[in-house]
């Protein structure tokens, strides 16, 4: 049981690693990315082929997977120049539809649906079998903690407060001369070598990684996660990873209970009740759970009469 | 052999050319992609199935039921669920629509599995001429297609609610100050948009097989087709239907079939970066 426990919360780390990437290109710049999984998916293949085929060192592979996520999420930012919101989220699905048919299509590389075996994991020689997964564990959680850190320095910044008035509005940030598309790209790109890190460990981790596991579904959890807790604020998202990944998981055991139900049926009414939660969420709780907190000019005392009436009109 | 391809292009744009006037015409009340228009086609083609395979009735009567089967599903699914998130921003809306697709999915799901299915139908021999093949059923689904094309231009254009629409899309606030009830016919849209999408679903289950994903792996196609010829206007729908249609069949000739669903992708990501208001469409002016 706790060996279960130990893998669930290496799972709900690679989803907050997601859900911080996520939330610093939607939550904090308003850039629409449905691609989670496509960049996922990057970080997941770049490591293991380089470690399977060229057999490279674990931590560099790692490191290359940051990179590729790094170079994708730029390439695909530029895409945003042009493009509104809602065409973003279509370009960005295809970019993650797009990379899942090459793994599965480019089968003499990727090995395509049999799934790419991995042996190669950080630190294995060091540790026994026993506590490996809390070794594991440790290094996913310091990897939490250092996005966690770098997001949560990015949006105290004055680059943070320029995301989000890019979020809020394009053309008043660029009238006020912010270079509004360097922005973009930068954290786009930040965004997706952060999800190729969370793509590596999860290769590493697992060590048999096939195609199927990228479906956009992921994209939903991430977005749910981010939704949950609250666009725009760090701490919540955590949470809100937590709750989804206890949502997926903890309803594996309503088999228990639920005896008529055959395990098909059990994961879609898991998915049911994410969709029904989801919906139900942004309709009384737009905001999220912990919504992000609002600025006040309490402590600027030039400013006393001003009212706080810069409530974002979400 | 890029014959054949060109009538499977033919075939392949009359599926999605319905559907993409349909996500037009609610693109333009709703101000949102739904991504939930895939499932609402497979929510027709299952009710065309129950109909048909499970109730024993003959196929144009399943395929009737499945129109207004759907039509029902759909405009509930406005009721439910976008009628009151009016207002919220897009990208919200755009989640929401997102998991509805996901619930609505994985209800059929869970009454019919992930088997895949057809229609019972008596097989029938391919029609061949000059090397060329093409079967009874694809040639009603491009007849159709065309039938319903004409029939939406007629209502858009000579009917009253048809200019309402019109108006109702171009202007919302405006066509109210005018004496339009307006909620009557948005739901008289969506009304529309179901029965197409329930076609759809039926023409799916003819042409390809019947199964939950279905509908999702027309998505793109119908995004690719609505958004290349401007999204918002039914008749850019069409034209961008049939180039699609045509695109994912010839890329055959040059990438392996397995690519397919791609190329709807690599279309719009071009297009919106060379005609960010599509073939037909007018330049959205922002204030």
């Amino acid at each position: 049981m706790s060996a279960y426990l130990i893998s669930m919360a290496t799972f709900v780390g690679f989803f907050m690693i997601l859900a911080l990437a996520l939330n610093l290109q939607w939550g904090m710049t308003g850039m629409v990315n449905f691609g989670i999984a496509g960049f996922y998916a990057l970080g997941a293949y770049t490591s293991g082929l380089l470690s399977v085929k060229l057999g490279w060192p674990v931590g560099i592979t790692i490191a290359m997977s940051c990179v590729t996520g790094l170079i994708a999420g730029g390439l695909v930012a530029l895409l945003s120049m042009r493009l509104r919101e809602d065409y973003l989220a279509i370009v960005t699905l295809g970019f993650g539809e797009i990379v899942r048919l090459i793994a599965l299509n480019e089968d003499q590389i990727t090995e395509g649906p049999r799934g790419l075996k991995i042996d190669a994991r950080p630190f294995a020689d060091m540790f026994d079998r026993e506590t490996y997964p809390l070794v594991y564990l440790g290094l996913v959680a310091a990897a939490v903690a250092v996005v966690f850190v770098i997001v949560e320095c990015i949006r105290r910044s004055p680059m943070g407060r320029t995301l989000r008035a890019i979020r809020e509005d394009d053309v008043v940030a660029e009238v006020l001369g912010k270079n509004v598309l360097r922005h973009r790209v930068q954290v786009f790109a930040l965004g997706g070598a952060f999800m190729g890190l969370a793509g590596a460990l999860y290769a590493h981790y697992v060590q048999n990684i096939s195609p199927e596991v990228f479906m956009p579904m992921v994209a939903i959890f991430i977005w749910m996660s981010v939704i949950v807790g609250g666009a725009g604020n760090n701490w919540g998202l955590l949470l809100g990873a937590g709750v989804v990944m206890t949502i997926l998981e903890g309803s594996r055991f309503m088999g228990d209970f639920i005896d008529f139900l055959d395990a098909e049926q059990l994961s879609a009414i898991r998915i049911i009740v994410i969709g029904v939660l989801l919906i139900a969420i942004l309709r009384v709780r737009p905001r999220g759970l912990i919504p992000e907190p609002k600025f006040s000019f309490a402590t600027s005392t030039t400013q006393q009469e001003r009212q706080p009436s810069t409530e974002n009109a979400k | 052999m890029s014959g054949q391809l060109i009538i499977n292009g033919i075939v392949n744009a009359s599926l999605i050319a319905p559907p993409a006037i349909a996500f037009s015409l609610l693109f333009g009340i709703l101000r949102f992609p739904n991504f939930a228009i895939g499932a609402y086609v497979t929510v027709g083609a299952f009710i065309a199935y129950a109909l048909n395979v499970g109730a024993g009735m003959p196929m144009w009567v399943a395929g009737l039921g499945a129109m207004a089967g759907t039509a029902v599903v759909v405009w509930l699914s406005d009721v439910l669920v976008f009628k009151p998130m009016r207002g919220h921003t897009p990208v919200t809306l755009l989640v929401v629509s997102i998991a509805l697709a996901l619930i609505i999915e994985h209800v059929i799901r869970l009454f019919y599995g992930a088997d895949v299915r057809g229609f019972d139908l008596p097989l029938e021999r391919p029609i061949k001429f000059a090397g060329l093949r093409i079967t009874g059923e694809q040639i009603d689904i491009i007849v159709m297609t065309i039938v319903i094309g004409i029939a939406i231009h007629l209502l858009l254009q000579y009917t009253r609610i048809g200019k309402a629409m019109r108006a109702t899309a171009d202007n919302e606030t405006l066509a109210e100050v005018r004496g339009i009830n307006t909620s009557y016919v948005i739901a008289f849209t969506w009304f529309i948009c179901g029965a197409l999408f329930g076609l759809t679903g039926v023409f799916a289950g003819l042409d390809l097989v019947i199964e939950p994903l279905v509908g999702w792996y027309l998505t793109i196609p119908i995004f690719a087709a609505a958004i290349l010829g401007g999204i918002g206007s039914p008749y850019g729908a069409m034209l961008g239907a049939l180039l699609v249609g045509l695109a994912e069949e010839l890329t055959v000739l040059v990438l392996p079939s397995s690519y397919k669903i791609g190329v709807g992708f690599v279309i719009i990501a071009v297009l919106l970066l060379i005609r960010p208001h599509g073939l037909l469409g007018q330049p959205e002016i922002k204030k």
